[in-house]
């Protein structure tokens, strides 16, 4: 072994971690868009990917699915799955109209009360995980249907609650310190989540549990009681999503983030967190959702998308083709040497069978 | 013995990132022998295991199987040879029937062709029957035990014809009547002329068995001999490049007031009933008895693992409830349990992690991690217990299993535990190791600990306990005092008298 290897291939590891790679595809996607899809319109001004204005929206339309993504990237980490998280954001933007409209309780405590209730509604996904026992993906599968399900059923698919005052929707719609308002409050809750999951004993945990659930409880872990906590946060999360969206759009409605939740899986998952547990970081979420946000932006710009009107479309294919590369890139890198190696190797005789 | 051996294996070599595993391995089986593999944990065996079955491609040296040179071996190909592999903790199929596992060794199937069960089923029952296994083909793997899970595994490899045959610890977690059928099996095999390479840590069954022997250290082959040539004391010496003398150390001072005391505790779920037992500070308290007495059991009742539903716990005196290991561990009650790799240590994590994993609340107030803690923490027991890795930040799953044993101990020692209950903590651990081991026990009794040692290696009981449990169809049979015989002991685990048992 030679000293001079080792921090060579450290130096090598760093650039080919996962993260990096995401961040290599995101710079490329980023500039791609940025010189095809801008252009300069008849009265000589710029439009298009490369405007502050484009870039502000791109942001502000990637809060809600962000914060979806950062409230799976615990529970992901631990093991687990919330499907949940899209119909319940539906579900508090719904009661958070009713309380506000309804009820007429101030904004303040309609926006708490949602709060508190989101996270309930997350509890009952850690009741069922952790005392029944039951596997998340079939709980949260259900609390999809049902949170969805409460949300129609109280606006018995027909209310939708609008005319929110302006100051609310300053939180949706404008900027704040030169920055989408909303943005900021995705900062401090991505801030948080880092902290959480790369600082604290509980992300220590989360690991754990994620890798061995029956290694972490013989260590002592509070096993039930963590994995209780993310889907507790995640709960949470999805309900300051939901207020969020009924910032932006100034209206709240029962169908409000459907899908959400497989966009959210997926931005976790192509930030390199394995859906197997105990692999994951919040840095590769953001990144995850940076770049499907830029793709499915980006791509509305170009005018070839444009001329067909299909940029959902387009966006969803390569989104899902994004994710498969991700996905089956991490073996490729393994392969690769393997495949050198054998094909290198001296072959005198074929095994004799 | 025929001119041409059945494996040859010549200069072989093999690193791992910059480790060297390998360097440069002589080996040669013949038809016909039991040639018994030795070394120290991370001397190379489980390596060249590897590369003989075809996991790993080794970097440099020859193969040839049968005198005929072999390139580019991987699993299926090994298979082909008549290479086959017996591991510590069989891979087999939990939920299917013995019959069916063995059927899909001797069939591997076709996507498109019905597979023959009721033949597979009756030639299983065959070869059961062959090497002497008293197990029904229809039961569910699940339902055996380790060592008739092991019997299966042999089934399997003898229905498929294999000349090659690797036995890595076979008799690890079996009980003595056990090993003897075990035995009985090779013997049979050796018989028809199969070599059998068996890797074992028990000198006295490589006495036993044994024709050739090669030892291996530090990746490389220190010579074969036939057995009756060596003496156990050279081949120590060979394994450690030293002598080591395996002497259990003795205990430093009188034990003082009882620590841990159960009342008839009992757990319909775990099979333990009604035991009662004391242990006392600085007292190490041994547990024999058969595999299945409920050893592991008991002491999962303790750590609140699956929490005792009888019976009553006192700590000092004091009753305490212990429903979970959380609260064991504030209680200062702590298990290194037996399945090092499930439950011992995290795989994935680092030795730092793993090492402080049990004492998060201690170490971390507020909950912040703080690295520059874990790393001290980490790198004194690394220092202490003497544990080989490439630093505080590898993950545990790259040490051998004596370090991850260490590591696993070390997790528990951080707690500054009061009860220290350690489940079979030498098994599959090398001479070298296990001494050490023996003394940091010791150590520990001495700084007032007080221990409960479950182990299957009954000279370690013996030879470690200040007094001895003996257990017995899910009760405690006896306690014997420390430096009893090895029949007395044996007697009560069999539910002999003392006459009856020889």
């Amino acid at each position: 072994m030679k000293p001079a290897d080792v921090p060579a291939r450290d130096w090598k590891a760093l650039l080919l971690r996962h993260e990096m790679i995401l961040l290599y595809v995101l710079i490329a996607e980023w500039l791609f868009f940025y010189f095809a899809g801008t252009s300069v319109n008849r009265r000589g001004v710029v439009i298009g990917f490369g405007t502050l204005d484009r870039q502000f929206d791109v942001l502000r339309h990637s809060c809600e699915i962000g914060l979806l993504a950062l409230a799976l990237t615990p529970v992901i980490i631990t093991g687990g799955i919330d499907l949940s998280v899209g119909s319940l954001l539906g579900l508090c933007a719904i009661l958070f109209g009713k309380l506000w409209h309804d009820a007429g309780l101030p904004i303040p405590v309609a926006a708490g009360l949602t709060l508190v209730i989101g996270t309930l509604a997350g509890g009952l996904n850690a009741v069922l995980v952790t005392a029944l026992r039951l596997p998340p993906l079939i709980v949260t599968l259900g609390t999809y249907s049902l949170f969805r399900g409460l949300a129609e059923a109280i606006t018995r698919g027909a209310v939708t609650y609008t005319d929110f005052p302006a100051g609310f929707l300053f939180l949706g719609q404008e900027r704040w310190l030169g920055l989408p308002t909303q943005a900021w409050l995705f900062a401090l809750v991505a801030l948080a989540v880092w902290l959480l999951v790369h600082r604290t004993t509980f992300g220590r945990s989360y690991r754990a549990i994620g890798y061995s659930p029956e290694g972490a409880r013989h260590a002592g872990l509070p096993v039930a009681s963590r994995l209780a906590g993310v889907y507790l946060l995640a709960g949470g999360i999805a309900a300051l999503a939901g207020i969020i969206y009924t910032a932006r759009l100034g209206q709240a409605k029962a169908d409000a983030g459907t899908g959400y939740e497989l966009f959210a899986i997926t931005a976790v998952v192509l930030g390199g967190t394995s859906i197997f547990g105990g692999t994951g970081s919040v840095h590769g979420t953001l990144l995850g959702v940076a770049a499907i946000a830029v793709l499915k932006n980006g791509l509305a710009c170009l005018p070839v998308v444009m001329e067909l009107n299909a940029a959902e479309e387009i966006a969803g294919l390569l989104t899902g083709a994004l994710l498969l590369l991700a996905l089956t890139g991490g073996v490729a890198f393994r392969m690769v040497p393997r495949l050198r190696r054998s094909r290198g190797a001296p072959s005198p005789t074929p095994p004799s069978s | 013995m025929t001119a041409v051996p059945l494996l040859e294996i010549r200069s072989l070599a093999k690193s791992f990132g910059g480790a060297r595993a390998l360097r440069g391995v002589d080996f040669e089986l013949r038809a016909g022998e039991v040639h018994a593999l030795l070394g120290e944990n991370g001397a190379g065996k489980s390596t060249l295991i590897k590369i003989v079955t075809g996991a790993h491609q080794p970097d440099a040296g020859v193969i040839r199987v049968a005198g005929r040179e072999v390139s580019g071996l991987d699993p299926s190909a090994a298979r082909r040879l008549g290479i086959a592999c017996i591991y510590q903790q069989p891979a087999l199929f939990p939920d299917l029937s013995v019959a069916e596992n063995i059927g899909l060794r001797l069939d591997p199937g076709h996507a498109l062709r019905r597979v023959g069960w009721r033949k597979l089923r009756e030639q299983a029952g065959d070869l059961l029957r062959k090497i002497g296994a008293a197990i029904d083909p229809e039961s569910e793997v699940r339902a055996l035990s380790m060592p008739e899970q092991q019997l299966v595994e042999i089934a399997g490899a003898v229905g498929t014809g294999a000349r090659i045959v690797i036995m890595d610890e076979p008799t690890a977690s079996l009980t003595q009547k056990e090993q003897h059928l075990l035995h009985a099996v090779v013997r049979d095999l050796r018989r028809d002329g199969v070599g059998i390479i068996y890797i074992s840590h028990r000198l006295e069954e490589i006495f036993a068995l044994a024709d050739r022997v090669t030892v291996l250290r530090d990746g490389e082959s220190t010579g074969t001999g036939a057995i009756g040539e060596l003496t156990e004391r050279e081949l120590i010496r060979r394994m450690v490049g030293r002598e080591v003398a395996q002497i259990y150390p003795p205990a430093e001072r009188p034990p003082g007031g009882v620590v841990l005391a159960t009342r008839a505790i009992g757990c319909a779920a775990g099979g333990v009933r009604d035991v009662s037992l004391e242990i006392r500070a600085g007292e190490i308290l041994g547990l024999a008895g058969l595999v299945g007495a409920g050893r592991t059991e008991l002491a999962r009742v303790i750590f609140g693992l699956t929490p005792a539903d009888s019976g009553a716990i006192e700590l000092d005196g004091t009753p305490v409830t212990l429903r979970s290991p959380r609260d064991a561990v504030r209680h200062g009650i702590a298990y290194v349990p037996e399945d090092r790799r499930r439950h011992g240590v995290v795989l994935e994590m680092a030795v730092a992690e793993n090492m402080t994993m049990a004492v998060h609340r201690k170490l971390f107030p507020g909950s912040w991690l703080r690295s520059a803690v874990e790393q001290t923490l980490a790198k004194n027991f690394v220092r202490d217990l003497a544990v080989k890795c490439a630093g505080p930040q590898a993950p545990a799953g790259s040490l051998s299993g004596g370090n991850q044993q260490k590591v696993s101990l070390a997790r528990w020692l951080a707690t500054k535990p009061r009860v220290l209950i350690l489940d079979e903590p030498t098994q599959g651990v090398d001479i070298g190791a296990k001494a050490e081991i023996h003394r940091i026990i010791r150590r520990l009794a001495g700084e007032g600990l007080a221990v409960l040692l479950i182990s299957s290696d009954l000279p370690e009981v013996l030879g470690m306990s200040d007094r001895i449990g003996v257990m017995r169809g899910g009760h405690l049979a006896g306690i014997l005092p420390g430096g009893s015989d090895a029949h007395e002991v044996m007697a009560l685990a069999l539910g002999q008298t003392a006459k009856g048992a020889a």
